[in-house]
């Protein structure tokens, strides 16, 4: 008998089940209350929405977190004042109210400005407005320093300005831009000139007393050194006085970050950023997985070799 | 078949193949029938893991009869260590399959039950090489060699007796 011919009578003494055991299996079949098989389960949906949800949450919390502006309070520094107004921040203020000077007493007046402006044109009108209104309110320039790189622009000025306008110099300069930091000190004067008065009227009484005693060389020396004393002191005080008329104001105005935008801060910067460092602990747990996953192969091959061999042992015989 | 078939559907299109199957595996009707009735008690259990997508209802019941008539050879390896400490193993001389000749009858007793199996599922229920290979989980080539080879030893076996 040939292959062909053996495999044909095998094939021709096909088997059928008895009717008892369809009858069972019929009954067996009647308890089935499960549904068609389902491609889609909950499971497999999991698997591919977790990822995805987390990576869209770390993208939107990313996105916030860089759009968020750090709130700082306006602060003065000063020997004798210093002025806290932590109410205003710097989105919610786009000019800021500093602190006026005291019109009775003598005080020296200095502030600082950092501004933020669009572009590289801001900058240029921000410096030509500054001059402007410093002219307007009676005040001059000590120095301009003006320079810019590629899209990304700075300049700074000092400005000396009558101490009764400052705080509407101020007013008026933090308008020019974005406040991203300000600074104002105040140092009051009037009680270095007092004591200065005081010493000058005591030496010119002594002076006096002088004059009146009997010419002698000794005493001419004497009062020619209170003479020159009395009058550096008088000039000290004027210039003192001369000084705190003006206020003295540091602007610095920059343009933003040319980098930042490079990076592409964009709608989608988070969910990159957010991607990003997926990615990166995906590689961390692939590294530490890996040798795991070996060994559980290499166990799980043995599993089956073994299991196999045990199998082809059974049906090894008739 | 679609992939919306019902158990009961499987159980009427298949139980013939299932049946046939253990018949020839285990060389025992009477065996065959009460394993055919418990592989479809498991397989109603396990019905909600099939996956159209990866098998066919006919696979995937020959499957969890193969899991069920392994169960089966070694509860009776254990059965026959014990009885051949007391009294000589019996031996089941009752026809498995109807209407093949002697000659062939008494060759296929001389196969293996793995040798019957793959006979039973390359040439009687005409699987195909990777279906049957799958299910024994060999290679194709492997499942192929295995069949030539319990061919061949029912043909030398049909030899001698001619």
């Amino acid at each position: 008998m040939s292959q062909r011919d053996l495999v044909a009578e095998l094939r021709a003494a096909r088997i059928a089940a008895p009717p008892e055991l369809r009858e069972r299996v019929r009954l067996t079949a009647t308890r089935d209350r499960t549904k068609a098989p389902r491609r889609f389960t909950w499971r497999r949906a999991l698997v591919v929405a977790l990822p995805v949800a987390a990576a869209v949450v770390a993208g939107v919390m990313l996105t916030r977190s860089s759009d968020r502006t750090t709130e700082r309070p306006l602060v003065a520094h000063g020997e004798r004042a210093a002025t806290n107004q932590g109410s205003a921040t710097l989105k919610a203020a786009p000019s800021i109210a500093a602190p006026a000077p005291s019109s009775t007493r003598v005080q020296r007046y200095g502030a600082s400005l950092t501004l933020r402006v669009p572009s590289g044109n801001g900058v240029s009108n921000a410096v030509k407005s500054a001059l402007r209104i410093t002219r307007s309110l009676g005040g001059y320039a000590t120095s301009v320093h003006a320079g810019s790189q590629g899209r990304a622009a700075s300049a700074s000025l000092r400005l000396r300005i009558p101490r009764a306008h400052v705080a509407a110099a101020v007013s008026r300069l933090s308008a020019l831009g974005t406040i991203t930091g300000e600074q104002v000190d105040i140092q009051d004067l009037q009680t270095a000139i007092d004591t200065t008065t005081r010493t000058i009227a005591r030496l010119q009484r002594r002076l006096k007393e002088l004059r009146a005693d009997p010419p002698s060389a000794a005493n001419d020396a004497r009062i020619a050194a209170l003479v020159t004393r009395v009058e550096r002191l008088q000039r000290e005080e004027a210039a003192t006085i001369r000084s705190a008329r003006f206020a003295t104001v540091d602007l610095h105005l920059t343009t933003p970050p040319v980098a930042h935008h490079a990076a592409g801060h964009g709608p989608l910067h988070g969910l990159l950023v957010a991607l990003t460092w997926l990615g990166i602990g995906t590689v961390y747990v692939l590294a530490l997985l890996t040798p795991v996953v070996l060994v559980a192969l290499l166990a799980a091959l043995a599993v089956r070799w073994i299991r196999r061999r045990r199998e082809d042992a059974l049906l090894s015989r008739s | 078949m679609t992939s919306e078939m019902t158990f009961a559907q499987a159980a009427e299109a298949h139980l013939d193949d299932v049946y046939g199957y253990l018949a020839w595996f285990t060389s025992d009707r009477w065996a065959a029938e009460e394993l055919t009735a418990e592989t479809f008690e498991r397989a109603l259990r396990l019905w909600h893991r099939f996956d159209p997508g990866r098998g066919s209802a006919r696979t995937w019941l020959c499957q969890v009869a193969r899991t069920v008539a392994l169960d089966h050879f070694r509860s009776e390896r254990r059965r026959t260590r014990r009885e051949q400490l007391a009294a000589p193993p019996e031996r089941t001389d009752a026809k498995f399959v109807e209407g093949l000749s002697p000659d062939l009858e008494a060759a296929l007793r001389l196969l293996t039950a793995g040798e019957r199996e793959v006979v039973a599922l390359r040439v009687v229920l005409e699987l195909d090489a990777g279906a049957a290979a799958r299910m024994l989980g060999i290679s194709p080539t492997n499942c192929t060699t295995r069949l030539n080879r319990a061919l061949r030893k029912l043909e030398e076996a049909l030899h001698v007796a001619a």
